[in-house]
């Protein structure tokens, strides 16, 4: 126990210790807070320390040298050195050091590795055993497990099933295709003869399409050829018709351009606010005005006129006996007149039977007109592109290609327009696809930003 | 009042029609599916008459779907199939981000996949409802055999167009049914005559593409992958409708096989048949080997109230089409690299003519440039050196307005370095007492039969010609140009009159011996007659149609004359022109 008794006195051996000497006393705060009590001071706590150290340095001496180094004997620790290669090798013959890397390959914990149960244990072994031994017994019977049987079967079936062939895809370059509109096409075929009553009860015949939806919904044709214009080397007529008509649609969007430019801009005589005004402006009605500024401005309202006042009703006077009995007589004359005048003019229709009759053709007639206008108006409608949507149709920008840009040759053509966006608007001229736009990217949450560290110290 | 009380929205246009939304959610589907859906199985939305009734009382504008329409959506098998889609989608996602590869790849073995073979036959009961239909399918996948693999759409989807796009060609091509065709600036028109039915469709030019922005790109794709389902079945029918082999086989396969090397060049072994096909030089094999009999003629079978006139006229229409369709027939063409060559080796073989070009250029190349027996050779350039005896150098707008014009046309305005003459639109028909420009009129007369425009206007140019020789001649040309112009004026005039004279009644000059001036002058009689005897109603009605006549007539000449100043500023140009070349 040399070492460690030392230590009080000594450098330690290991790294944590330090010169005594140098080691200064912390001086600590006050003991009555708990915060003072934390650490151990005081001598007994250097003892408590001490041996600690003491308790470790034994620990790592056992780890590293498998005992402590001071009851190693001399031969242990030290060899005998000459100052000759030669002659300590002879005479360190017993003890010579093995070589680093085999020392680095060397297991160095002295606790021994697990042993490896089942290198020589079979887990369930005794049940394995015992399974295997019923399946002998059994196989003597002449029963096998299932496995087995499936595949001797299989075997004696002969060679395996056919893998099934992954069918072509409809957009497959190499699909085949046969005769859809044959009688005995593969379509119809898995149904033909069989009873049609049967076939419709168990839904394995398809539901027949309803006849309205074999119309198109427009009547305009699928390849709408360009107008003679659009001809790569066109006739001058035709090209200037063509221009013409591009020429009215441009003319037409910069009239509702400028319309909007007119709508607002400020007119030429007014006022621009300053900002006195809009301060004024805001002020309005929060600030008392002065009397000499009303005075200023206009005479005070005149008192409200009599017009203006509702109108009190006339009073009611209570009716006497006699003016009720006379208005109640007037009443019933007046109903009888109107009676009877009634009855007049009903005797009288019968002599008006033909301007009656000349009534109700001219009646039918308008309402013939009012038909005839009204169907006029929905072919109209039938022709233009219906409202599908959020959006209406929007007609695509005439192709058009100015004098000067017209082409000599066919080698020296430049294309106008694009033929696919042509066939899209198309599409929505027929009303086969609603007009739409596309959807915008709308993000929900703001996106931070966030320097990396690495990125930060070099800017 | 008994009953019971009647609730709004509850009956009438209210429940007949449903909400897009509403429709997806009874049908569970995402919006993309149900649209996918509706495209596929030709459901579209509608205009409800009575918006607002239809809308519960709210005026936005929603999209709205008949009711009966999507009911008969429940019953699809797709509509399964795409929700199997969505739960393949979710499983493959999960399997990715758990990194369980045999799991995917297991994943991707059983991908579900549906076929639209049951719609086509649903949609088009009858093979002509499909060939009505056909203009749409073939301009979406001859737009779509045009883009780049870029990934804008499925390779497959391209390669499938191309192929059907193809196969279409070698179809028309075969039964010899195209009909006109018209170069324009946004790309080339077709139209073919197919069992009767005028199928018209439109291909881009084969430049670059620029993709637009505002183009839904899956919704064209869903119409895309019917569409070529569609053209797919369509295809097979025709081609057995002509006795042809289908998948298409190229004739004499034997002597191709024998130079396989030549094929290598080009393309891999698995694309080199597509691009045979693609060259459209060869012709394709029949089921049932052509005999060439002596032609038959047809049976003809008068059709009942038909008379003799109209059975001649139907007749000779038969025999024009005939000559048509026989238009380039012995011709041997070569096409040099700078034009287009696709739609001029279509167009060639489509009215009989045999085509080639370099053998750099497309694999189909038949013969060489230096082969003799070539008669038009299509050049695109201004100048073209060394050129061969015995063959015709022309501008491609040659082919195309040949074929317009239904017979070979003259081959001086189109030699390589002239100004050509306008590309006319074959799909325009001048109505009565419309403005016909003059190319066209020199056309049609060529068409009658009559050459007089031509001739005239080789005059001119031999005109020309002179005038360069000689330089003193100058006035005496100009006179006879003036001349001309008059001449041109007199016929304007003349024509002007033959308009108006159907409706303009003037007072015939007294002229005994003029046996036709009586006769018209009867007939203009008894018209002015029938005129006054009119009701006033009709009246009325007849005078606005002669006005219309009469403003036709006007606007008609109007242009005439803004041509022909066109024309006289043009010529005056070209003369100041050619003196200062000349001082």
């Amino acid at each position: 126990m040399a070492a460690p008794a030392a230590s009080s006195s000594f450098l330690g051996l290991s790294p944590g210790s330090r010169d005594p000497a140098t080691v200064r006393r912390r001086s600590r705060g006050p003991r009555n807070r708990k915060k003072g009590w934390k650490r151990w001071a005081g001598p007994e706590a250097r003892l408590g320390r001490e041996i600690g150290d003491f308790l470790e340095d034994v620990v790592l001496q056992q780890r590293a040298t498998g005992g402590l180094i001071a009851e190693q004997p001399d031969e242990g620790l030290f060899f005998v050195d000459t100052g000759n290669a030669e002659k300590d090798r002879q005479l360190n013959k017993g003890k010579e050091k093995p070589l680093h890397v085999d020392l680095v390959l060397q297991p160095d914990s002295k606790v021994p590795a697990p042993k490896n149960i089942l290198a020589h244990q079979i887990p369930n072994g005794r049940k394995e055993k015992r399974r295997q031994q019923f399946w002998e017994k059994q196989a003597e019977k002449g029963v096998l497990p299932r496995a087995e049987r499936r595949l001797r079967a299989r075997l004696q079936r002969g060679r395996a099933p056919p893998e099934k062939v992954p069918e072509k895809g409809r957009s497959d370059p190499v699909r085949g295709f046969y005769d859809i509109w044959a009688t005995d096409n593969p379509l119809d075929r898995a149904l033909a003869g069989q009873d049609a009553w049967f076939l419709q009860q168990t839904k394995k015949q398809r539901v027949k399409r309803p006849a309205r939806l074999q119309t198109k919904p427009s009547q305009v044709p699928a390849v709408e050829v360009i107008a003679a214009g659009g001809s790569y080397n066109p006739t001058f007529e035709d090209h200037q018709a063509l221009l013409l008509q591009a020429h009215e649609v441009e003319v037409r969007k910069k009239r509702e351009e400028d319309k909007v430019e007119r709508q607002l801009r400020i007119p030429a005589g007014a006022e621009l606010p300053t900002a006195e005004t809009v301060f004024q402006e805001q002020c309005e009605g929060l600030v008392e005005e002065s009397g000499d500024e009303e005075e200023d401005g206009k005479p005070p309202a005149p008192p409200a006129e009599p017009e203006d006042a509702p109108k009190t009703a006339p009073r009611q006077e209570k009716k006497t006996e006699q003016q009720r009995r006379r208005e109640k007589e007037a009443r019933a004359l007046a109903a009888q007149q109107c009676r009877e005048k009634a009855a007049r003019c009903r005797r009288q229709e019968v002599f008006r039977l033909r301007s009656l009759r000349r009534q109700v053709t001219l009646w039918e007639a308008e309402l013939l007109r009012r038909r005839q206008a009204r169907l006029a108006k929905r072919r109209a409608k039938d022709a233009l592109p219906r409202r599908l949507g959020r959006l209406r149709y929007e007609d695509p920008s005439l192709e058009v290609q100015l004098s000067d840009e017209l082409a000599e040759s066919l080698r020296t053509l430049k294309p106008e327009g694009s033929v696919l966006r042509d066939r899209f608007k198309s599409l929505q001229k027929r009303n086969l696809i609603e007009p739409r736009e596309r959807a915008k990217f709308k993000r929900r949450y703001r996106l931070k930003y966030v320097e990396k560290r690495a990125f930060r110290e070099v800017t | 009042m008994g009953g019971l009380e009647k609730k709004k929205y509850e009956r009438g246009s209210a429940t007949n029609y449903i909400t897009r939304n509403r429709a997806r959610k009874k049908l569970q589907l995402s919006l993309p599916d149900f649209r996918r859906l509706c495209i596929l199985k030709g459901i579209y939305p509608h205009e409800p008459k009575h918006k607002k009734k239809v809308n519960k009382g709210s005026t936005a504008a929603r999209t709205f779907y008949l009711l009966k329409d999507i009911k008969f959506l429940l019953h699809e098998p797709i509509v399964n199939k795409f929700r199997e889609y969505k739960v393949f989608v979710r499983k493959l996602r999960k399997a990715y981000g758990k990194s369980e590869w045999s799991t995917v790849d297991r994943l991707k073995d059983n991908k579900p996949s549906y076929k639209l073979d049951h719609i086509v036959k649903e949609r088009y009961p009858t093979f002509v409802d499909a060939l009505r239909d056909l203009d749409d399918a073939l301009s979406m996948c001859f737009l779509f055999s045009t883009f780049p693999r870029t990934g804008k759409c499925h390779v497959q989807t391209i390669q499938l167009c191309r192929r059907l796009a193809v196969e279409f060609l070698n179809y028309v091509i075969a039964s010899r049914s195209l009909r006109k065709v018209f170069l324009s600036i946004k790309g080339i028109y077709y139209q073919a005559e197919v069992l009767g039915q005028p199928i018209t469709w439109i291909t881009p030019y084969t430049f670059a593409h620029d993709h637009p922005t505002d183009v839904d790109y899956r919704v064209m794709a869903t119409f895309t992958e019917f569409y070529t389902t569609l053209l797919g079945f369509v295809n097979f029918r025709l081609y057995h409708s002509l006795n042809l082999l289908y998948p298409p086989k190229i004739d004499g396969q034997a002597d191709v096989e024998l130079k396989p090397a030549e094929g290598k060049e080009y393309a891999m072994d698995s694309e080199s048949y597509l691009e045979k096909l693609s060259a459209l030089s060869a012709s394709l094999a029949r089921v049932v080997a052509p005999t060439h009999e002596d032609e038959v003629e047809m049976d003809e079978f008068p059709v009942e109230g038909e008379t003799a006139e109209q059975m001649d006229v139907r007749k000779k229409e038969q025999e024009a089409l005939e000559k048509h369709k026989k238009l380039f027939e012995g011709l041997r063409f070569f096409l040099n690299r700078e034009v287009p060559r696709e739609p001029l080796a279509f167009i060639i073989r489509c009215f009989g003519g045999q085509v080639s070009w370099d053998k750099s250029l497309c694999i189909g190349a038949t013969y060489d440039v230096s082969d003799p027996s070539i008669t038009h050779q299509i050049v695109d350039r201004p100048r073209v050196e060394q050129q061969v005896v015995g063959r015709y150098y022309l501008q491609p707008q040659w082919v195309f307005d040949s074929v317009n014009a239904k017979l070979c046309l003259p081959v001086a305005d189109y030699f390589p370095g002239v100004l050509l003459p306008p590309h006319l639109s074959p799909f325009v028909t001048e109505q009565e007492g419309d403005y016909i420009p003059p190319e066209k009129l020199k056309l049609l007369a060529m068409q009658r039969g009559e050459n007089p425009g031509d001739a005239r206007h080789q005059d001119e140019e031999s005109e020309e010609e002179d005038e360069e020789e000689e330089d003193d001649n100058d006035k005496e040309e100009e006179e006879e140009e003036d001349e001309s112009e008059k001449e041109e004026e007199m016929k304007l005039k003349k024509m002007e009159e033959q308009k108006t004279q159907s409706n303009k009644v003037t007072a015939g000059k007294l002229r005994l011996e003029d046996r036709q001036r009586l006769e018209q002058e009867q007939q203009s009689e008894e018209k002015r007659l029938a005129i006054m005897m009119m009701k006033k109603r009709e009246k009325y009605l007849y005078k606005k149609i002669m006005f219309g006549k009469k403003r036709k007539v006007r606007e008609a000449n109007k242009l005439a004359a803004k041509r022909k100043a066109h024309d006289t500023a043009v010529k005056e140009e070209k003369k100041k022109s050619k003196k200062a070349r000349r001082a």
